[in-house]
């Protein structure tokens, strides 16, 4: 009993190092965010809690520990307290088969790259959950807009990934991230339009501006998240910039060479890659306006979803061509 | 150990089976039915397929379910509590699902399972796609005729009449 119990002590403690990562990471983007968007809106942003206001967001998160939890009237009892797990449990489960180092990773799975977006899509139920359950037009329509939104641009993001799973060969997140050491993928012509397509889905599947049409806070106020407050509205919230961690991650392994790098820790590389991906979705989410509905579903099919289908059609050629 | 999870994984799949199509709420069955089938994709990565897995969560779950609950929330009144479960059909409904019960278990009951376990040394995509490009093409080519089929005849249905 005793050895049973001691084998899955180790397991134990990366989960809990992969559940702090999550939430100091969800802290510091909070606060990049607020001081990114106010250095564009030429403001300071935080400055009081700490220097440079450092200490905002675990005083934020103090505040929405002692919020209290409000249910609507009419609200979907079960559906609405499930809802937040659903968003935020798959957004944890998908960094099983994060490489953040030469060492470092929960475990490699032999499906790596497929189990990460296959985990990521169940917490668009989460999302459905949310909008149905708290009885309310507007969470309703944010609800329906943000898996209009998720099923569409799955399509052309899962084609960029195929583009990278062909040109290395194996779906194994340290696999790929080896099959780069002789040279980065975003350099190949054809794998640098996968990475142009990857990046505005990943802004898409996160719900983040110029494609924030699910919280459209002008016409919606918050979208699906409207009803919820406390530690639920947190748990999304951590939700949030955890995908957005997450997807800037896969992005760094597929395209930039993940932990590959010269004179530091294969962390260090991982992790600057990762942030600075992060650095430039936030950059492009405070300069650009929102696209209307329509535009971004066309968008999706009539533009990303061809290119991107030439796109895999010419990779397989190159590599039959190149033997 | 193995044998509790392995049961407490085949009593998830039952039960939520069970409760997708006894429960009035048709919203509530959907989330029952994704519930089985990530139970199901569980007991496929405890069984050490990961890929069979990865691809049931993305196929089912992110696919099938999110255009299922889809289509419940565009349907106007659906989510009302009071709909009728039940219909005339009960009975003959009843009796075709006994009798393919019946068969299945014939057939589970009489494969020779012992011999058919092996150790499956982590699956190559380079195997998986020479099988199904040459000793399972024709399937795999029926399978998609069927899709581009289902592809049109969908944009058939949905196209607006002028």
């Amino acid at each position: 009993m005793i050895g049973f119990v001691t084998s899955y002590i180790p397991l134990l403690l990366k989960g809990l190092a992969v559940l702090g990562f999550i939430a100091l990471s969800a802290m510091f983007l909070i606060w990049l965010e607020r001081k990114i968007s106010a250095k564009i809106q030429n403001r300071l942003g935080p400055m009081m809690t700490g220097p440079h206001g450092a200490f905002q967001s675990v005083a934020d998160t103090v505040k929405l520990l002692l919020k209290e939890n409000i249910m609507p009237t009419g609200a979907d009892t079960t559906i609405w307290w499930l809802a937040p797990f659903f968003v935020t449990v798959p957004a944890v489960v998908a960094f099983l088969c994060m490489p953040f180092g030469s060492h470092f990773i929960v475990h490699d799975l032999n499906v790596g790259i497929l189990f990460i977006c296959s985990i990521t899509s169940i917490s668009v139920i989460g999302v459905f959950m949310a909008g149905w359950g708290s009885n309310n037009k507007y969470s309703l329509l944010g609800g329906m807009r943000s898996a209009a939104q998720i099923v569409s641009y799955e399509v052309p993001l899962l084609l960029s990934v195929l583009v990278v799973i062909m040109e290395s060969g194996t779906l194994s997140m340290q696999g790929i991230v080896r099959a780069q050491e002789l040279g980065w993928f975003f350099l190949k012509p054809n794998v640098f339009i996968a990475f142009v397509i990857y990046l505005i889905s990943a802004t898409a599947e996160t719900n983040r501006v110029p494609f924030d049409i699910p919280e459209a806070e002008s016409e919606l106020v918050a979208g699906y998240h409207t009803e919820y407050s406390g530690m639920k509205f947190a748990m999304f919230f951590v939700a949030e910039y955890t995908n957005l961690f997450i997807v800037s991650a896969v992005a760094a392994t597929l395209f930039l060479g993940g932990w590959l790098g010269p004179f530091r820790p294969s962390m260090f590389w991982f992790l600057l890659k990762a942030y600075t991906i992060i650095a430039f979705l936030m950059w492009i989410r405070w300069t650009l306006p929102r696209v209307r509905m329509d535009q971004m579903m066309g968008f999706a099919w009539k533009f990303l979803v061809p290119v991107s289908l030439v796109n895999v059609l010419v990779t397989g050629w190159l590599l039959v061509v190149k033997g | 150990m193995s044998v509790v999870v392995f049961y407490f994984l085949a009593f998830c799949i039952g039960a939520s089976a069970v409760l997708s199509v006894t429960v009035r709420d048709v919203f509530h069955s959907a989330i029952w039915l994704t519930l089985t089938l990530l139970s199901i994709a569980c007991l496929y990565f405890y069984l050490d397929a990961g890929f069979l897995g990865v691809i049931q969560i993305l196929v089912y779950v992110g696919g099938i379910m999110t255009l299922f609950v889809f289509a419940i929330m565009l349907t106007a009144r659906i989510g009302d509590r009071s709909i009728q479960q039940t219909n005339r059909q009960l009975w003959p409904g009843l009796l075709i699902s006994a009798g393919a019960f019946t068969i299945m278990l014939k057939i589970i009951l009489s494969g020779p399972w012992a011999n058919l376990i092996t150790l499956n040394p982590g699956i190559d995509l380079k195997v998986v796609g020479r099988a199904l490009l040459t000793q399972y093409v024709l399937p795999f080519e029926f399978i998609s005729i069927i899709l581009l089929a289902a592809l049109v005849g969908a944009i058939v249905i949905g196209k607006v009449k002028e």
